[in-house]
């Protein structure tokens, strides 16, 4: 069953990917003391996860089948807090991964939670306790990451077939930053290079801004909408020398979702395509399907 | 086993200390101008930077000159020059240090109170190292201001385009490497200014002092940021940069680079002692090539607020005063009458407004690695952080008691593990400390746990752990055959 989940629900990879990178990180990156920061992540997204489902989730599906399919999301969002966001104080480290699972249940239009879980997350931290940081230089900018990154991240994408969100964001943000320190200001490519391939970068376009449930669904308004993002992250990265500015673009561009799902219908994302179910499957469906109407 | 802690504070050698800062130097003679170590003073809080740059030059002065990319046109009472001294405090203080600790015979019935001595850092000091308008008419050079500031002549100049500026440079007996042209056209663009300083001969001669002095500029900029691509410009090879930040807030960071915290807390051999430079200068070269080049090594991070205690655990030189902070551009600190007693209970001490947080990063870079200038931010991180080794030294007496016999065992195992630790740190070969090893003056008279008895054992551990990645292959190999032989025929 597991091996069924893991090719019919693109959460599996990713979270597989995740994992990759944070193993990385940890063993060759020595992040090692660090761990207690992640423990922390998950501990606590998992036991909002049970309190929140426990409190607002559906009631006419069994607790337990609702928990079950929900952990994937919270291991994610988990793993997205992991990835990113640094704090010293673990009280910090609480209450950003509370903020990511929590705006999920509260915070939704028309079944579909406004706010990426670890964007708004690792935004309340760092800008609501002043005590968390986010570190753009943790990765290095070996080649090797770039690869391992975009091959990893594409896959990832390709079978949540979002990957049109990816290259839109780091096209558009790769594009003008190419324009301006190359083309403009006469930089060698290296120099370029060096900006591009740093792995938070990477790892905010092809695993943050690409969950599905907190973008458009109309294609054509997603580029756009992606564009956008990336076109304001590079202004505020270029010229106002914000770290970290794609994620914060995100939080801040996401309430307009709703707003540009209504102007333009299209059909709505879900985990597992429709064709021949098993029992369980069904089940499954039946709770993507009811969360996307609630 | 009670130890009894003792501190040696030792500096480090930090590559033979050659002048130089991120600016490229020019030299109006012939002479070869090379910069192999900087450093600099980062003060920084909100969009307000106080940069102090080191000066060690050594030379006729006239030869002397050093362009520095600016983000505004500095006014002349944002030009300071400072004392010199102010950066051996602060290297003295924040150096990589060597910690002593002394093993007591389990034989001899040593009172309890040795157990939490942490006696007062001592410090044994071991120091191993330590017609011009008219021109610019012609050119698209502009000159912004003009000083003269302690004994510098002082101009800043903005340019419109980086041939203009290389004649301008040219035309005034600047000698601009050829490759500089790379990277001026990004800065003109970027609309950054050009800080350039020559040396005042006049000026110069009333001081009675052949040093140059540090130059200090205060400047308001969202951009905080040190410019390291102009200095590669005339450095041929690696060229190592120590940044001593001070912040509000906590540890600055490298945001276009990897920051990692070097090697602490480790245990080496005694023998290491004599030759502590030496062992950090190849630690430092063997993390770094480990590390892949491109990083900021972090060495050491300490709130130095006036208000705490313990800056230091243990001191290796004189944390750094009030007074050094407000030399070094802390210009949030200071003008407090210290016997003035009146506010000791006020609130304000502890809202954090009078904080320091001191970092000190190490980075040794060179074209290739190095493509961007360095980034920083300041974070929230307060965490202090030290390099620090420890060497022990052993008991002595008898040990013929049972305790004294498990101790010898222990010595034995311990100082195996240190001579491994050793080799893994400094990244060289076992055989290298042969001669330190076996030197006489071992203070351990068992010759069973002597180092020199103790490093062909070593050697011969290390030679048979090398054939571990072998293995490692070889087991791999097994299992694909394995799952191949399961498949074919049809188990799995």
């Amino acid at each position: 069953m597991l091996l069924l989940n893991l090719f019919k629900d693109a959460r599996y990879f990713q979270i597989i990917f995740q994992s990759i990178f944070l193993s990385y990180g940890i063993f060759v990156l020595h992040w090692r003391n660090e761990s207690w920061l992640y423990l922390t992540y998950f501990a606590t997204s998992l036991a909002m996860q049970f309190v929140c489902e426990y409190l607002l989730g559906k009631k006419h599906i069994p607790f337990f089948q609702r928990l079950k399919n929900g952990i994937p999301s919270v291991l994610i969002s988990s793993f997205g807090l992991s990835l990113l966001l640094k704090t010293n104080n673990w009280r910090v480290a609480v209450l950003a991964a509370a903020v990511s699972i929590l705006s999920k249940y509260i915070i939704r239009i028309n079944g579909k939670h406004i706010f990426n879980p670890s964007a708004l997350g690792i935004v309340a931290a760092v800008f609501l306790t002043g005590n968390a940081w986010i570190s753009p230089g943790q990765w290095g900018s070996g080649a090797v990451i770039l690869f391992g990154v975009l091959c990893f991240g594409f896959i990832v994408t390709t079978r949540v077939q979002k990957v049109d969100v990816s290259i839109a964001f780091l096209g558009t943000f790769a594009g003008l930053l190419f324009l301006r320190q190359i083309i403009y200001l006469g930089w060698p490519m290296d120099h370029f290079v060096q900006a591009v391939s740093t792995g938070s970068l990477l790892l905010f376009s092809f695993f943050m801004i690409t969950d599905p449930k907190t973008i458009p669904n109309h294609t054509f308004v997603r580029i756009l909408w992606c564009i956008a993002i990336a076109a304001v992250a590079f202004y505020l990265t270029a010229f106002k020398f914000m770290n970290g500015a794609p994620v914060i673009v995100l939080v801040l561009a996401q309430p307009l979702v709703p707003l540009l799902d209504k102007l333009f219908k299209a059909r709505k994302f879900e985990w597992i395509k429709p064709k021949g179910f098993t029992p369980e499957e069904k089940n499954f469906l039946h709770v993507v399907y009811s969360r996307s109407s609630m | 086993m009670k130890k009894k802690l003792f501190i040696i504070g030792a500096f480090v050698a930090i590559s033979p200390v050659l002048f130089s800062f991120c600016g490229f130097y020019v030299s109006k003679a012939d002479g070869t101008l090379k910069n192999k170590t900087s450093q600099v003073i980062l003060v920084r809080d909100g969009n307000k930077n106080v940069i102090t740059m080191y000066n060690d030059f050594k030379g006729d002065t006239k030869d002397f000159a050093m362009v520095v990319p600016v983000p505004v046109v500095l006014q002349k009472s944002d030009i300071k020059v400072v004392d010199q001294s102010i950066f051996q405090k602060l290297n003295d203080y924040s150096a990589p240090r060597l910690v002593e600790y002394w093993d007591q015979n389990p034989c001899y019935n040593y009172e309890m109170m040795n157990d939490k001595v942490m006696s007062a850092p001592s410090s044994v000091m071991q120091r191993s190292g330590n017609s011009r308008d008219e021109a610019a008419k012609r050119s698209s050079v502009k000159i912004e201001a003009q000083y003269i500031v302690g004994e510098y002549d002082i101009l800043i100049l903005s340019a419109k385009e980086s041939t203009g500026l290389k004649t301008w440079l040219n035309d005034n007996g600047y000698k601009i490497p050829a490759d500089a042209e790379e990277v001026l056209d990004p800065y003109i663009k970027s609309n950054l200014k050009f800080f350039v300083v020559k040396v005042n001969e006049k000026e110069k001669k009333k001081l009675n002092s052949n040093f140059l002095r540090p130059i200090q500029i205060t400047f308001n900029s969202p951009k905080f940021m040190l410019p390291i691509r102009l200095g590669m410009a005339n450095a041929d090879g690696d060229q190592d940069l120590l940044v001593y930040a001070f912040t509000k807030r906590g540890r600055i960071e490298c945001t276009n680079y990897r920051n990692v915290e070097i090697a602490s807390n480790k245990k080496i051999p005694l023998f290491v002692q004599k030759n502590f430079g030496a062992f950090y200068g190849n630690l430092f070269t063997n993390q770094w090539n480990r590390e892949d080049e491109s990083v900021a090594f972090l060495e050491y991070a300490w709130n130095v607020t006036p208000i705490n205690q313990m800056k230091c655990d243990p001191c290796v030189g004189n944390p750094p005063t009030e007074q050094d902070l407000v030399q070094s551009g802390v210009w949030w600190v200071g003008n407090k009458d210290w016997n003035d007693y009146s506010d000791l209970d006020n609130e304000e001490a502890d809202n954090g407004s009078k904080n320091v947080h001191f970092t000190r990063l190490h980075f040794r870079y060179n074209r290739k690695s190095f493509p961007q200038d360095l980034m920083f931010q300041v974070t929230p991180n307060t965490l202090n952080y030290q390099a620090r080794y420890i060497i022990t030294h052993p008991a002595t007496g008898d040990f013929n008691c049972a305790a004294g016999k498990k101790y010898l065992q222990d010595l034995k195992a311990r100082r195996k593990k240190e001579l491994q630790e050793l080799t893994v740190l400094t990244g060289t070969n076992i055989n290298n400390w042969q001669e330190d090893a076996t030197a006489k003056e071992d203070e351990e008279t068992n010759a069973a746990a002597q180092y020199a008895t103790l490093l062909p054992q070593v050697k011969e551990d290390m030679e048979n752990k090398e054939s571990a990645p072998v293995g490692i292959i070889l087991f791999g190999a097994a299992m694909v055959a394995g799952a191949g032989l399961m498949r074919w025929k049809g188990v799995i």
